[in-house]
């Protein structure tokens, strides 16, 4: 076994230890067993990093792999199946480490950040236990090998998800946020596993490698279209987890978890687990999913933007933009961009990590005020939060400068390679689309900095609440509550949460992943996380490439084909790059073309990937100009509305009603859903509870009846002939008897004379006899 | 007068008819247990004569054999009969077997 694999699975299993530990004991333990987490969760972290770093930094080397498995259950010979073994394994590529420290590092930053926000709370121990089954869910994902395990985890994922949703159970609004979280998870997971279950019928393994082997080697038996309902089946648990439209609604109610929670779901495991799934299935998905994914991801981001403009909750902003950009990755996985998408996973982690604790730390700082009209100026009292807060919001506004810029501009730059390579027309949608929201985006971060930290407290305006209960069991009591000035009773949060920010806004500069601002392809990032070519359709084009099979089958045929001229291109100046990756993509369609005439699909093949990719890089200067425009204009927007108060936002608000209140109600989603979803199964439940009650209930009434009819008959014959036969025999017997007994006198002497009368009968009879 | 001088068989079982027919009576009639157990004597008393007149006139000795068994065994009977009328008596305050039906029904 490899050194990394084991280290691996001791990062798997460490974060299930401080599970155990907590949940059982954190009642034992001094502190409530908080450092157990934090403790255990640094160390995580250092594992995970001292593998990012063996990998990425020291190996760099984009075709990477080393992976190891077993054979975990072995049903033998099942009959009417064959041979049934299912194994695990982990697989530890330049994605997995940057995933494995990515998610580590954030997790234990919100370990260390829950012990100052959860601190006072009840169930303060086993927070960090279900951290612990949290991150140990996660990490079970990012290091499957294959579906068979992905899929467990995913559960587990779904499962954990629920119970820090609901964490703070009491409350009404909480419970019904897990309970809606997870039923949404459910209905994409049904897809995916009836995905899963289409590759395994046809392939009998779980196994990424050999899936994507044996469709490589077109073993695929059931023809395009079942694969790429495999593919957008697939996708559905992505839909779900990462909360993709139309199964978004779940994550902004999901915001009743406590804050930290919001951070580690919202950042970096749950959400970020659809977004990794489909780039771990990315090779198989045929070009009619990917633009299913590209559409989905493109209204995703778009509608998630329209009603984060509007929201007052300050979390609620975030969940939003948390939506709106999963909704950029998505777009970006379907259009291609794969690698841009997971770099924009990565960036939008820490920043987005970064905002929510950042808004943790206000919610905490305004003992749980969370409605962003009620704030206003705490860049005074809270510098390191406003500094923090304020950088990951440029960063996910996409201004230059900042990680967010490089992975937005990737995506984007994707998107318009994608319309302009598949020849425009209706794909022009999903670049407009992306824009579109990327210009919204800054318009409602602009609006949140400058409601949350700009101008005078407006706490004084909110109107009495008389069933407001803060837990202010852990505000800043004991400190100088008569703080000067508009925010009263406001200061900055102690160490263990300013800390994370600090880190997390150090990660959301451009430097971390790109020593040039302007072009993140420059940076280790896009150069070790390259896009795979796929593996669907074309036997042509495998056999047509002199690259062997085995390479092939492990998904790097790309990787080995057109990266070289990739890194040439970047290298190089830009027309001589468009002119090798040219020519890369016109090899490939000659060898498409040359091998097989009659094979299926060659259009999904790698021409076609490699001409995405040519505009894509045409596109760069482009996207990065367009988007730059339009993240100024949104932020001017703001300026505009909120700071120099041109436009009055509320006059606005009023005069374009309809829109405003399209966009404050979620465009009506939930209602769209309760209407037919939810009123649908209560008809349906009522269809059914009617055929209940009458037809299932009237055959066993009927049948009761029956029964009932027949024992009237039996018991009537039982009782007239059977016990009428034993009676009369009982009344034989009673009247015989009362006969009889009327001879027993108890006289000795009527006994002498009946013997007398005997003796003279048998003489009688005798003589009788003698005589004839 | 043969009939009274010439004494033969018939004279025997008359007479042991006779006794019979009182003794039966008496058993038959009488409330006193201790006259009904003397009607019992009489009848094995008949049943005596009858056994001896037999025997004298067939020859054998087997009717004396008879006879002698029954007296002892009418001794036996006598006594055992006497003590379960003593004991009727202790019980009952009375050897009226009429009165003394605890069997019936």
């Amino acid at each position: 076994m490899h050194s990394l694999i084991q280290l691996s699975i001791a990062v798997l299993l460490l974060p299930l230890l401080s599970f155990v530990i907590l949940i059982f004991f954190n009642k034992r333990l001094p502190r409530r067993g908080d450092f157990v987490g934090v403790g255990i969760l640094g160390t995580t972290f250092a594992l995970s990093f001292y593998i990012f770093w063996s990998v990425v930094v020291q190996a760099y080397d984009p075709a990477f792999r080393v992976a190891w498995d077993f054979t975990w259950i072995d049903f033998g010979n099942v009959p009417g199946v064959g041979p049934l073994e299912i194994r695990m394994g982990i697989v530890i590529d330049n994605l997995t480490a940057i995933m494995l420290a990515m998610v580590t590092l954030i997790s234990f930053l919100v370990h260390l950040y829950s012990t100052g926000y959860m601190s006072g709370d009840p169930r303060y121990g086993r927070f960090f236990a279900f951290l612990g089954i949290f991150t140990f869910s996660m990490l079970g994902i990012v290091l499957a090998d294959n579906l068979f395990a992905i899929y467990i985890f995913w559960e587990l994922v779904g499962l954990s998800s629920y119970l820090l949703i609901g964490f703070y159970f009491e409350k009404d609004s909480a419970a019904d946020a897990q309970k809606k979280a997870f039923l949404a998870n459910r209905v994409g997971d049904i897809g995916m596993w009836l995905g899963i279950l289409i590759l395994y019928s046809q392939f009998h393994t779980f196994s990424y490698q050999e899936i994507f082997a044996n469709l490589a080697a077109g073993k695929f038996g059931l023809g395009e279209a079942w694969l790429t309902a495999a593919g957008i089946l697939l996708f559905m648990g992505c839909v779900g987890k990462s909360a993709q439209f139309p199964l978004h609604v779940w994550l902004p109610d999901a915001m009743e978890g406590p804050t930290p929670v919001s951070a580690l779901i919202h950042a970096a495991t749950m959400v970020a687990a659809g977004v990794y799934f489909v780039a771990r299935i990315f090779v198989l998905l045929t070009a009619d999913a990917l633009h299913v994914i590209a559409f989905i991801g493109a209204v995703t981001a778009f509608m998630a933007a329209t009603i984060a403009i509007t929201q007052h909750d300050i979390k609620r902003v975030l969940a939003y933009s948390t939506v709106s950009q999963l909704g950029y990755m998505v777009l970006g996985l379907g259009v291609g961009a794969y690698s841009a998408a997971l770099f924009h996973l990565v960036t939008h982690a820490f920043f987005k990590a970064c905002l929510f604790l950042g808004s943790g730390a206000i919610i905490h700082a305004m003992h749980h005020e969370q409605d962003m009209r009620w704030m206003g100026g705490l860049r005074k009292p809270m510098p390191w939060t406003f500094a923090t807060f304020t950088l990951a919001t440029l960063a996910l506004a996409g201004l230059p400068l900042t990680s967010g810029f490089m992975s937005k501009d990737a995506i984007l730059a994707g998107a318009i390679g994608f319309a302009a390579a598949e020849g425009g027309g209706i794909y022009w949608i999903i670049p407009f689309l992306g824009f579109f929201s990327a210009m919204l985006t800054a318009f409602y971060m602009g609006r949140q900095i400058w409601l949350v930290f700009f101008g005078e407290s407006r706490t004084h305006l909110k109107p009495a609440d008389p069933h407001h209960h803060g837990h202010d069991a852990h505000g800043s009591h004991g400190h100088d509550d008569h703080h000067a000035g508009e925010s009263h009773g406001v200061h900055e949060v102690a160490w263990n949460m300013r800390a994370p920010l600090v880190i997390l806004a150090a990660l959301s500069v451009f430097a971390v992943y790109s020593p040039d601002p302007l072009d993140g392809a420059k940076g280790w990032f896009l150069k070790m996380v390259q896009t795979p070519a796929t593996v669907v359709g074309s036997p042509g084009n495998t056999a047509g490439h002199e690259s062997s099979p085995l390479a092939l089958h492990e998904g790097r045929l790309l990787a080995e084909a057109v990266p070289p001229a990739q890194h040439k291109a970047e290298s190089d100046a830009h027309s001589e790059g468009v002119a090798s990756e040219a020519a890369s993509g016109v090899h490939a369609e000659a060898a498409g073309a040359a091998a097989h005439g009659e094979a299926h699909g060659h259009e999904f093949s790698d021409p076609r990937q490699a001409a995405i990719a040519h505009e894509a890089h045409a596109a760069h200067w482009p996207a990065i100009m367009i988007s730059s425009v339009m993240v100024v204009l949104g932020i001017s927007l703001a300026f505009v509305v909120y700071v120099f108060r041109i436009i009055d936002p509320e006059k606005t608000a009023r005069s374009i009603r309809p829109l405003y209140l399209y966009s404050f109600n979620k465009w009506y989603w939930d209602e769209i859903y309760d209407a037919t979803f939810i009123k649908g199964s209560v008809l349906i439940s009522k269809i059914l509870s009617w055929f209940d009650a009458n037809i299932v209930d009237g055959i066993v009434n009927g049948v009761g009846a029956m029964t009932r009819r027949v024992g009237f008959a039996t018991g009537g014959f039982d009782k007239y002939v059977v016990d009428g036969a034993v009676n009369f025999t009982a009344f034989l017997v009673n009247t015989s008897g009362g006969v009889l007994r009327k001879l027993q006198t108890g006289k000795v002497q009527t006994y002498v004379v009946l013997l007398l009368l005997a003796v003279i009968g048998y003489f009688i009879y005798y003589f009788t006899q003698l005589i004839y | 007068m043969e009939l009274l001088t010439n004494i033969g068989l018939n004279h025997y079982l008359t007479i042991s008819a006779l006794l019979f027919g009182f003794g039966l009576f008496a058993v038959m009639t009488r409330r006193n247990a201790i006259v009904i157990l003397m009607g019992v004597e009489l009848i094995l008393n008949a049943a005596n004569i009858n056994f001896l007149a037999f025997s004298k006139y067939s020859g054998g000795m087997e009717g004396v054999m008879f006879s002698l068994f029954i007296i002892v065994l009418a001794a036996a009977e006598a006594a055992i009969a006497l003590a379960i009328v003593i004991n009727i008596y202790k019980i009952f305050r009375s050897v009226d077997v009429s009165s003394i039906d605890t069997m019936k029904e």
